[in-house]
């Protein structure tokens, strides 16, 4: 039997808005492992495109190291900056945990 | 029941979330239903990021933004307008802008900028929609 590979979480809380750009990038910097990564957002209830450009810079670049990102959210305006900002093909967002970790386990 | 807001404050990082929860909180009142002040908020709020990151770049002091949003019951709009006296930067010269102006454009029912003595953004919403989901 194998064991499951190990993932890892990012949190992130509250409102994801340009007075956070600075913590939002040291703590979407930590990774640099080959470990799929869920940023779990179901605690965020509002994001700008600020938040948006780190998470997808952060996925991009996860990408080009061939590392799968998962993104948790279900704020229904998180979910909506991310379709007004055509984001929804370039980021793979969630709003079920466990069919996020299927997909990271599967990628 | 005031139909219209008016909320100035110094164009910092920490200014944008008072100035959407003041919106918000204006909204409510007015009885916008969720899903459109959702809308709202989002478009006003990439203005406001906008303003606070851009307008007063590289100037001495950090000026003002203020946000007036006024409801219009004859021509059945809520406009919404931010407003800075910085320096206007094409968002073709900014990093990542294309972004914010993207979100702007598809959350209002009609954008326009201004750039005459600094910038103001100004947003239109059908008050049509306001009370219910759209």
């Amino acid at each position: 039997m194998n064991p499951e590979p190990s993932i890892g979480v990012i949190t992130l809380n509250g409102e994801l808005d340009i007075a956070r750009k600075d913590e939002l990038r040291s703590a979407l910097s930590v990774t640099q492992s080959a470990h799929p990564v869920l940023i779990d957002l179901v605690g965020v209830t509002y994001a700008d495109s600020t938040a948006l450009s780190e998470l997808l810079r952060f996925s991009l670049e996860a990408q080009e190291r061939n590392v799968p990102v998962a993104l948790l959210a279900i704020s229904p305006q998180f979910l909506r900056v991310i379709e007004y900002a055509r984001l929804d093909q370039a980021l793979r967002v969630f709003t079920d945990r466990e069919r996020a970790l299927e997909y990271l386990h599967a990628s | 029941m005031a139909s219209e807001l008016r909320i100035v404050r110094s164009a910092q990082p920490g200014s944008a979330a008072p100035l959407r929860h003041a919106l918000e909180a204006f909204m409510v009142a007015l009885g916008v239903a969720p899903t459109v002040r959702i809308d709202i908020v989002t478009a006003v709020g990439e203005a406001l990021a906008n303003t606070i990151e851009h307008a007063y770049k590289g100037a001495e002091k950090v000026g003002d933004v203020e946000l007036v949003a006024r409801l219009d019951e004859k021509a059945s709009t809520l406009a919404v307008e931010i407003i800075d006296h910085g320096t206007f930067i094409a968002p073709k010269r900014r990093r990542n802008r294309g972004l914010g102006l993207g979100i702007m454009k598809r959350a209002s029912q009609s954008f326009t900028l201004q750039t005459v003595s600094g910038t103001s953004v100004r947003m239109l919403f059908d008050a049509a929609f306001l009370h219910g989901p759209h």
